[in-house]
């Protein structure tokens, strides 16, 4: 028998997790069987309602599988991770690696990393507009001091490096999309992910540009990530790097936090 | 002063607000899409220089038993001072437990053990917000055998001991009334209703149970629905107009279909007798 409030809402918090609860179902007005069925509808409704969520935050991975496969691997991934916040965006940070442990269910060595990077992009999404660097600010600086610039990414930027192309992989998920087909093999790639006014994306991004990014995010300053990049990749253009980034406002003035 | 008629923000139709003039409504959000950083959250900003707004919150979970999540609560509360909405609301239902959330409206037994809880954790929020927050009456699927209060009396004994205005959801009542066998003329006999602040409207779903009988899912998926528009007319005459909102949550249509709804709540309440209660403001 349920005697208080808080025993009737862990038995309902239990049935919701899919265990049976008699004494939940005598709880209910009416026959069982009725009793049980609206019940259900409750488990029915969470599970489908935090599925979407986790579809809204991972739309590349459901594009690519499939939304009849993602809810499957949106189930099993609930039942080890509970939603512990009402902000929905916020659930699906660990659904990247579940989804790499899942690879046997799916067959898709690609897969892991088209989440993760649709995890990058939520957290761009929701990253505060700061303000970026522009050539005009750089203007105003004595060109002497250039070289102990401290610059960093904005808020909510994040580097994915993959074997697979996901910009392909991305790009063709997209509605109305003129790519109809990618191959996996096509190659790796780097992704910057950003926040726009507007929306977050990437950039695609060169073996030495990755380099100076991967530099500026440890807070190397200008001199040391150039020289970093140049390691990585001969002939690495700082000029065209830096002036590349500038255009597409992905500078901030600072050191990363 | 609140336009009569307002409808749900969708992010879908950010931009196109953003961009023509349209006919004067009241735009509510829902709290928990608005609470982090976003270009969303930058463009409701915006609009609430043209707009007023109202701040419709789903995860406070104000019964449960565990209290209220005062992370959460000061997110929200964080909103609120931007948008400075003409509305705050929640909903009477409970959605966490022992630091898990459901994402669901969850049921109450209407006793007096929730009574006490739901009131004090509305003070809180109350408290914290340092305003009124209107409770809505949620749809009903099912009802514990525990209840000694109708949902009514439940709702106006709140209002009497937290000082909470009432979000009454006209579709809601004929969703809990058509699942739990009521007559919506009876459940609204119940209600004192004094403290009524707004009214939704919303279209919900009929589905088919394998035993054959029906269920009505309060889906706000399809345009207001003829029952609901007949109800919300005798609620009108019992109570007066308030602010009258549209909610369209799934299968979002056009901007244009939204207003079209507005529209029609708008000639409703400018028949109702203007010496009823005025617009809360």
């Amino acid at each position: 028998m349920l005697r208080s409030l808080r025993d009737t809402q862990a038995a309902f918090a239990a049935h919701l997790a899919g265990h049976g609860r008699p004494d939940l179902v005598a709880a209910i007005a009416g026959d069982p069987g009725t009793a049980l069925q609206r019940l259900q509808l409750h488990r029915h409704h969470v599970a489908r309602s935090i599925g979407a969520a986790l579809a809204a935050t991972f739309p590349t991975v459901a594009a690519v599988v499939g939304q009849d496969f993602f809810g499957l691997l949106a189930r099993d991934f609930m039942a080890g991770t509970s939603l512990e916040d009402p902000v929905l965006s916020r659930y699906g940070e660990p659904f990247p690696q579940y989804v790499a442990a899942q690879q046997h269910m799916h067959g898709l060595p690609y897969l892991a990393d088209v989440a993760r990077l649709d995890w990058a992009l939520n957290v761009a999404f929701h990253a505060p507009l700061e303000p970026r660097l522009s050539a005009a600010d750089l203007a105003a600086r004595p060109e002497e001091s250039l070289p102990e610039l401290s610059l960093r990414l904005p808020a909510g930027s994040s580097l994915i490096e993959s074997a697979w192309p996901l910009n392909l992989i991305w790009q063709a998920s997209q509605p109305g999309t003129p790519v109809d087909k990618v191959d996996p093999a096509a190659g790796p790639c780097r992704l910057l992910v950003f926040r726009r006014r507007e929306d977050a994306a990437f950039a695609v991004l060169e073996l030495g540009e990755a380099a100076f990014v991967k530099g500026l995010s440890q807070g190397d300053h200008l001199a040391a990530a150039a020289q970093h990049a140049a390691q990585v990749e001969q002939g690495f253009d700082l000029a065209a790097t830096f002036g590349r980034m500038l255009g597409l406002h992905l500078l901030a003035a600072g050191t990363p936090a | 002063m609140v336009p009569p008629a307002g409808i749900g923000l969708r992010s879908q139709h950010l931009d196109e607000l953003l961009r023509a003039p349209i006919r004067p409504v009241f735009l509510e959000v829902h709290a928990e899409n608005y609470v982090r950083p976003s270009p969303s959250l930058e463009k409701v900003l915006r609009l609430r220089h043209d707009f007023e707004f109202s701040v419709h919150a789903v995860g406070l979970s104000l019964g449960s038993a565990d209290g209220i999540d005062e992370k959460h609560l000061e997110r929200i509360a964080r909103l609120v001072e931007r948008l400075q909405p003409a509305l705050v609301s929640e909903h009477l239902s409970w959605s966490g437990f022992e630091g898990r959330f459901f994402n669901d409206l969850l049921p109450l037994p209407y006793t007096e053990e929730a009574l006490e809880i739901v009131a004090r954790n509305i003070g809180r929020v109350q408290d914290r917000l340092g305003r009124q927050v209107s409770i809505e009456n949620p749809s009903a699927y099912l009802g514990f055998r525990a209840s000694t209060l109708t949902e009514a009396e439940f709702l106006d004994e709140l209002v009497r001991r937290s000082g909470c205005g009432l979000l009454l959801d006209i579709n809601n009542v004929a969703v809990t009334a058509h699942n739990l066998g009521l007559d919506p003329a009876d459940w609204l006999n119940e209600l004192r209703g004094e403290a009524i602040t707004q009214f939704h409207l919303a279209g919900h779903a009929r589905n088919v149970l394998d035993d054959g009988s029906t269920i009505l899912i309060d889906d706000h998926g399809s345009r207001v629905g003829d029952g609901v528009w007949s109800l919300f007319d005798q609620i009108l005459q019992r109570f007066g107009p308030r602010p009258t909102l549209i909610e369209w949550d799934t299968d979002i249509p056009p901007l244009a279909v939204l207003l079209d709804e507005a529209a029609r709540a708008d000639r409703t309440l400018a028949q109702a007798d203007p010496r009823d209660v005025a617009l809360a403001a």
